[in-house]
């Protein structure tokens, strides 16, 4: 299809002042439908259940521990090297199939998500936290292990559904 | 406002890339005039080294790399799942066209085949980034006019073109979403009626974007006639997309080298008759309506089966080499990868629409009046990072 | 005293000549001369004139942006007070604790003086302005003329502005900004001159008082028109504001000023803004005449009624470049103004 072609003189100074007018009354109606602000931070946007915010590796409340092995596989898999995982060792220095510290480095994750799909366990979770802003750099290296983060609400029962065998988002 | 001024001595050759004229060649009235890094209208990192005779153009050089980042070679480091993220970000307004492109390359390598399901999946996505990439195009070039309002009417559109793609894939620009095979994820359960709802509301917000910005009777007379380049030109130069159909030359990947279903689909391409800024933008509002006609196909066609086929679990193409390219909102967005049989590609080079938009600017503005400059760059539809890497 | 609040609004010409007279009696009854008596009562009106200003910018700049802002389906300012109308105190306060930078090589003596004298030209003006009935600082017999007259003064200020900032772009935005302002006032003086036709006086109160309550609107609706536009652009506002627009390549003649003084361009700015809508309201709308409410009200719900019509235009429209801008100055605007005038004259003779 090809753009239209030019108008004449006259009927181009006719439809400029046309569109003029046009653009003035749509201006003018859009005063009086309601705004779409969303007054933050007391009103919020609800989040969906995809939503990628801040890596946490949850309690499993029925295993009352995480559900991570340790086998190193989001590890090989992120693309910014932004985790970095030691092992637990037992009394006879194996070992365990447990992290010791699970480091997750903030500031370089690009919350791509290849962590959590890789992960056989389903150990991590990208959760709805995104608003992650902090005055310490320091403070971007957490321990997820040690953080012993709790779930709750929606993304809880999805992510549980998940190693259930149940689809996640009936 | 960080523009910096300068006489033709103070900026030396190594700098501008222009060597001085000797004083007796050089009228007293050339200057050199510095679109520095920062600067609001140049949508990105990017500077513009304009020689201007009082108020004509003479010359342009532009310098980019502010943004280059390495992303070739950091692909060379990288297995072909951990660059699917990256390849957003090169230009994340129209991030999903670059992960078509990509990932149907490696499908390509592979041998792979995908359910129609997933076809039509990513045309839905794909289409859907040409809408929003278009309306942040027409919010800024608004801004930049001096038009305020369509920034916000368009934004009200994206931002609900963003929900839907959050949705889907957790990401609302850097959505990470395709996959080799597939989709990370189906599509969730309230896509389509919120997609029936976007669409059926759509058509009226295009109309009232067109009506307040682009046939208004101010920026026809400011666009129509400005930075005309013709049709030869334009295709030596190698542009694509709506900057080259606008010059009426009618290259449409999806036409011209089509992949996935475009084939199966009904849609025009709009094509424009001057090849000036007018044309530029008249054809994008013209591609917003046709995406909206691919989307109600795609929706009303769209097939039962898998968001994922079987793929290896460890890709590892044979060694060959691939060029899988994809119509996106600036243009032909084009991935050449090399194999050589490991889990990581030897070689991965983009080919990308704005680098080949952007080349043509001199051209484009030589002769016209620096307040133009502004005009004109805003209609090429510049992203920067896409031009660096 | 209800009577009296009555004649207060409704009757205000009476009052104030009420007043004044007893003043002169008693002040020429203690022997003292009456031009310090008249003096006195000027400098009466001109912090009347300086309060109401400073009443104004308060309540325009808020006006403003909440119609922007419905216009464009947000909210606009709603935190700082009730519905935000504290934003605009807010505002001036930051702008009052900023760094006062007055570039090194700047023409000091001019950089300080140039919003001062954009200022006394907007400040000027408020002198024939018809608040209500009789509520005049003066009312000159040559009012039209002197509005004419000190709307254009504001281009030494600008020149002023541009010249001492040292930029080389600032002075090329000062002297666009200037040729704008004087373009522009071509077309603006044939409208009004209309208006002088139809209504036989240059005295603005005369003006006034004979147009219907209505106002000329019905007779000169080609004038409205012409000179809502020609304000506008006067103004350096709306689509004509590429001067001091920030996404162009040329950086306006205010670019150097920083807090205080940037504060006085702004003032001015909208000063000019609620000056520009009384003015069309006075000549085209019919000023302080209207049925019912006080004229006062009456006069205030017009202009601003008005300033409503330019500050929908602002958020409409993108901005006019430089030459289209003069062309519409000179080969569209004032062809219509002298066609207007012409057919006026035509009319007013033969009716």
């Amino acid at each position: 299809m090809e753009a239209p072609a030019t108008h004449g003189p006259f009927r181009s100074v006719l439809s400029g002042i046309a569109s003029l007018g046009k653009g003035l009354w749509i201006t003018f109606a859009y005063m009086f439908r309601p705004p779409i602000t969303v007054q933050y931070p007391e009103q919020r946007v609800v989040l969906p259940l995809r939503f990628r915010g801040r890596l946490v590796m949850p309690i499993d409340p029925e295993k009352g521990t995480t559900r991570c092995t340790a086998c190193m596989r989001c590890v090989k898999i992120c693309p910014n090297h932004s985790i970095d995982i030691e092992k637990q060792t037992g009394p006879d220095g194996a070992p365990l199939p447990k992290p010791a510290k699970y480091l997750y480095n903030l500031g370089t994750c690009m919350f791509c998500n290849l962590c959590v799909e890789v992960c056989p366990f389903f150990a991590l979770v990208m959760s709805d936290e995104h608003e992650l802003a902090t005055t310490d750099k320091g403070g971007l290296v957490i321990d997820l292990a040690a953080e012993k983060h709790r779930l709750s609400g929606k993304k809880a029962t999805w992510w549980q559904r998940k190693f259930r065998g149940a689809d996640p988002e009936d | 406002m960080n523009v910096t001024f300068g006489d033709r001595d103070e900026m030396s050759p190594s700098v501008t890339g222009i060597t001085p004229l000797p004083a007796a060649q050089s009228t007293s009235d050339e200057f050199l005039l510095n679109v520095g890094p920062q600067h609001p209208a140049t949508h990105g990192v990017l500077r513009v080294v304009v020689t201007m005779d009082g108020e004509v153009v003479k010359d342009i050089v532009p310098h980019i790399g502010y943004v280059h980042r390495g992303l070739e070679k950091l692909f060379e480091n990288r297995t072909y799942e951990q660059i699917i993220p990256f390849t957003d970000r090169t230009d994340y307004l129209s991030a999903i066209a670059n992960n078509f492109a990509y990932v149907m390359g490696v499908e390509r390598l592979l041998g792979l085949e995908v359910p129609k399901k997933v076809e039509y999946m990513r045309v839905l996505m794909a289409e859907l980034n040409r809408i929003a990439s278009h309306l942040l195009w027409l919010a800024a070039y608004g801004l930049d006019m001096g038009a305020f309002t369509p920034f916000l009417y368009a934004f009200r559109d994206r931002e609900e073109i963003g929900a839907m793609i959050e949705e889907a894939s957790g990401g609302r620009l850097t959505t990470n979403y395709f996959r080799v095979g597939g989709f990370v994820h189906e599509l969730p359960k309230e896509f389509f009626p919120r997609l029936r709802k976007f669409i059926a509301r759509f058509g009226k917000a295009v109309n009232e974007l067109d009506t307040l910005l682009v046939e208004n009777a101010i920026f026809v007379a400011r666009t129509r006639g400005v930075g005309v380049i013709g049709r030869e030109r334009a295709v030596s130069y190698g542009m694509t997309g709506p900057c080259l159909r606008a010059s009426n030359a009618a290259f449409d990947v999806r036409r011209d080298m089509p992949y996935s279903i475009y084939p199966s689909l009904d849609f025009e391409i709009p094509v424009g008759r001057n090849g000036d800024t007018w044309d530029r933008s008249w054809v994008r509002i013209e591609e917003m309506r046709q995406s909206l006609a691919i989307l109600r196909q795609a929706m009303d066609g769209f097939p039962e089966g898998d968001h994922r086929t079987r793929a290896p679990r460890n890709i590892e193409p044979p060694a060959g080499e691939v060029y899988s390219a994809v119509e996106g909102p600036r243009g032909e967005i084009g991935f050449y990868i090399v194999s050589d049989g490991t889990r990581k590609p030897y070689r991965v080079k983009m080919r990308k629409p704005s680098f080949s938009n952007f080349s043509a600017l001199p051209e484009i503005l030589r002769g016209n009046k620096i307040a133009d400059l502004v005009a004109v760059m805003g209609s090429l539809d510049l992203v920067v990072p896409e031009i660096d890497r | 005293m209800g009577r009296f609040l009555y004649d207060l609004f409704y009757n205000s010409d009476l009052v104030l000549n009420g007043w004044s007279a007893a003043a002169h009696q008693s002040w020429a009854a203690r022997g003292w001369p009456p031009v310090i008596l008249d003096g006195l009562l000027q400098l009466a009106w001109a912090v009347a004139a300086a309060v109401f200003l400073a009443l104004n910018a308060l309540f325009i700049i808020w006006f403003e942006r909440k119609v922007a802002a419905r216009m464009q389906i947000r909210r606009g300012p709603n935190r700082v007070g009730p519905w935000g109308i504290l934003q605009t105190l807010a505002d001036t306060g930051k702008l009052l604790i900023k760094e006062d930078i007055i570039p090194d090589a700047a023409d000091k003596a001019v950089f300080r003086a140039a919003p001062l004298l954009v200022l006394a030209s907007t400040f000027m003006l408020f002198v024939v302005l018809p608040f209500g009935k009789g509520l005049v600082a003066a009312d000159l017999n040559v009012g039209l003329v002197y509005f004419l007259a000190i709307s254009g003064l504001s281009v030494i200020g600008i020149l002023a502005g541009g010249w001492a900032s040292n930029n080389k772009y600032s002075l090329m935005g000062g002297m666009r900004s200037a040729a704008q302002i004087v373009s522009y006032e071509v077309p603006a003086v044939l409208t009004v001159l209309s208006v002088a036709l139809l209504a036989g006086s240059l005295r603005l109160g005369d003006i006034v008082r004979a147009q219907p309550s209505y106002g000329y609107i019905l007779l000169q609706p080609v004038g409205f028109l012409l000179f809502l536009i020609a304000s506008n652009a006067e103004i350096n506002r709306g689509p004509f504001d590429l001067p001091e627009a920030d996404s162009e390549l040329v950086s306006g003649f205010l670019t150097e000023y920083s807090a205080m003084r940037f504060a006085i361009f702004f003032l001015a700015e909208y000063t000019n803004l609620f000056l520009a809508g009384a003015f069309a309201s006075t000549l085209f709308l019919g000023g302080w005449r209207g049925p019912l409410l006080p004229p006062v009200v009456w006069f205030l719900l017009k202009s601003y009624f008005v300033v409503f019509l330019l500050i929908w235009i602002r958020w409409t429209f993108p901005r006019l470049r430089v030459d289209h801008l003069m062309e519409l100055s000179w080969k569209v605007l004032l062809p219509l103004a002298l066609a207007n005038l012409l057919v006026t004259a035509v009319l007013v003779k033969v009716l």
